[in-house]
């Protein structure tokens, strides 16, 4: 298909908006129409729908309000503040502040943040403000404490700079412990897989070319109406990872669409439900609005490996996910979603509401958003170091043939705790530590097989030291022999290696 | 069903979980187990019902060891749950389903109370009694 095929013009915003006014326009859910098209073919369809509306609702890290508190008397230029003993940020005007949602309470910490605070703000509880200043000839005060509530509030908006990503990535594990994650709880050896996103609901992939969507697009967020204000941060339409920078009036939202929550062990966030309406001004936008979820592909990546590229395991659709199992290595491994489907579906069909009851207008964007744009990775620039900077190369090893014995005094004579067993091209085999030569000796264990741990833990040359040192404390190891691609033994790295950069640091 | 045995100082030596399971050959499977300086408690799940589970229980209380029944495992607060699904796939043991509504369901039988969904419920609407 070429780029202007399908471009004419179905309708315009005018036209649309002329029919909500009405009462009459046809607005229908995302679901409602993939349906219909199947049953009747996009043509024919795209000529009866006006819009059709979407809905998501998951956790979006980078979401948060700004809050003006007023002033009290006397004044305080603000310097430091919490709200719920949650920090806000403060690099703004006397009284201005901004919440974020992954702020951690500094007495609760993991199971109360800023995503919490926003949404107690909504359900008119009372917030305890503190703040601290250094005091000037304007400001004097030094020190508040006080409650506020969302009504006492100058402004209070939501401005979220990355919501609704078109695209995630669904996840699993292939360690041999279970992992915390953004993506939830991952069991291991490819135990269970998590994914994002509201598949054939999803607001970006209905409009995947960006034909409609941009800055000034009226939107459902949080129960409110808020309104696009540009790209998202990480913003990669042409990688399927568009994203939204959004804001609205957090006086007129609902706590059902704005949930604080806690992912164990990694943080706070906020759950945010995002709808938008997709005016079909084209048959291309239709086609993309009537993508369903067999035609929704994600990957599913390994989040064993602690990489900002992570292998992909898997490509699957939204139908296989939503199937509730995939098969992995040859094994049936249960699926669950993160985002919650009920609520995309209510958020469509309330927006779809709005629209037929002559309460929401469609806006056309001041602006499009763009559909190419770089996204470009943090480099390093500083010098690192890695294994292979601290390990050491000169590695004592035996072989699956030698006794005990042999192996005691090798230890012995070369003052070395950990022995890598390898066989006659030096691939590793199994290792011996001299606790194991002291458990044998008590147990009366004396051949190598019965002493050897067979199942090593490695680390390779390029892998950096933090992840080692990491790996070292989860296993509660004090050492792990480096392998190259062959499982060659090629170096040792331990905590007597660490213990000695740590020295050198502090020098 | 799922019984709490509380076992004394003085009977928590004893095998009496094992020989109970011999003399039945009910395969009572343990789920949690804790000794302390005062007893210990064992949370089993017993596959028997009626006459059969009367018996082991008074087995256990001929030898010292008081019996509760745990009538709920775990608690979903459906005023809290959002129906996300984040409890669902880290169910070792597919206790939790959703249904066609995207609602959690929780099958209790099934539940080893391993607590995982506890924790991985982002909203804190999971909570063991």
């Amino acid at each position: 298909m070429t780029e202007q095929l399908g471009a004419e013009t179905l309708r315009t915003y005018e036209e649309i908006n002329e029919r909500v006014k009405t009462g009459d326009a046809v607005v229908v859910t995302a679901e409602e129409f993939v349906a219909h098209v199947r049953d009747r073919g996009v043509e024919t369809v795209a000529k009866e729908v006006d819009v059709v509306t979407t809905g998501t609702f998951g956790a979006m890290c980078s979401s948060g309000a700004f809050l003006n508190f007023g002033h009290s008397e006397p004044p305080i230029k603000m310097f430091k503040c919490w709200l719920n003993d949650v920090p806000a940020y403060k690099g703004l005007a006397a009284v201005d502040a901004y919440i974020g949602a992954t702020a951690m309470s500094e007495s609760k910490g993991f199971d109360y943040g800023g995503g919490h605070v926003i949404e107690d703000l909504v359900s008119r509880k009372e917030i305890e403000l503190r703040a601290e200043a250094y005091g000037t000839d304007c400001y004097p005060r030094k020190a508040i404490e006080t409650t506020i509530v969302l009504d006492d509030l100058n402004q209070a908006v939501l401005v979220n700079p990355r919501n609704a990503y078109e695209h995630y990535n669904a996840a699993t594990n292939s360690t041999d412990r279970i992992l915390y994650t953004y993506m939830g709880t991952l069991l291991p050896n490819y135990g269970n897989v998590t994914y994002s996103g509201a598949g054939q609901l999803s607001p970006l992939y209905k409009d995947k070319n960006f034909e409609t969507i941009g800055i000034g697009t009226r939107i459902f967020l949080g129960g409110g109406i808020g309104y696009v204000i540009g790209e998202g941060t990480q913003h990669s339409p042409q990688n399927q990872f568009g994203t939204l920078m959004v804001r609205g009036d957090l006086k007129q939202m609902k706590p059902r669409y704005l949930r604080g929550a806690t992912y164990y062990r990694y943080g706070t966030s906020l759950y945010v439900g995002v709808g938008i309406p997709i005016p079909i001004t084209n048959l291309r936008v239709a086609k993309s609005a009537a993508l369903p979820d067999d035609q929704i592909f994600t990957s599913i990546l390994d989040y064993g490996v602690p990489s900002r590229s992570r292998p992909s395991v898997k490509k699957v659709s939204y139908a296989d996910l939503k199937l509730g199992k995939v098969v992995i290595n040859g094994r049936s491994v249960p699926t669950s979603p993160l985002s919650s489907f009920k609520y995309a579906k209510e958020i469509a069909e309330t927006l779809k509401w709005w629209i037929k009851e002559g309460l929401f207008f469609l806006s056309r964007p001041a602006e499009l958003l763009p559909n190419q744009k770089e996204f470009k990775p943090l480099e390093v620039r500083r010098h690192e170091l890695r294994v292979k900077d601290i390990m050491t190369v000169k590695v004592t090893t035996a072989k699956p043939t030698h006794n005990i014995k042999t192996i005691a005094s090798l230890i012995v004579r070369n003052g070395v705790d950990h022995i890598p067993i390898v066989d006659d091209d030096n691939k590793l085999v199994g290792i011996v530590t001299s606790w194991d030569l002291a458990k044998a000796l008590a147990e009366g264990k004396n051949t190598l097989d019965k002493v050897m741990t067979t199942k090593v833990i490695t680390a390779r040359e390029n892998e950096s030291e933090d992840v080692v040192a990491r790996r070292l404390s989860q296993h509660d190891i004090s050492g792990m022999p480096v392998v190259d691609d062959e499982n060659r033994v090629i170096g040792i790295v331990t905590t007597d290696d660490l213990a000695k950069l740590l020295r050198k640091w502090k020098e | 069903m799922k019984l709490r045995l509380l076992y004394t100082r003085d009977n928590v030596g004893n095998p009496v979980l094992s020989d109970i399971v011999l003399k039945t050959r009910v395969p009572i499977n343990i789920l949690e187990a804790k000794v302390s300086l005062n007893g210990g408690e064992i949370v089993v799940d017993v596959p028997a019902t009626g006459k059969e589970l009367d018996e082991i229980r008074q087995l256990f209380q001929k030898e010292g060891v008081s019996v509760k029944e745990i009538k709920s495992v775990i608690e979903i607060d459906y005023e809290k749950c959002i129906s996300c699904g984040a409890c669902v796939s880290p169910c070792p043991v597919q206790a939790i389903k959703q249904n066609p509504d995207w609602d959690a369901e929780l099958d209790e039988g099934r539940c080893i109370r391993c607590l995982i969904c506890v924790n991985a419920c982002p909203v804190r609407a999971i909570k063991s009694p």
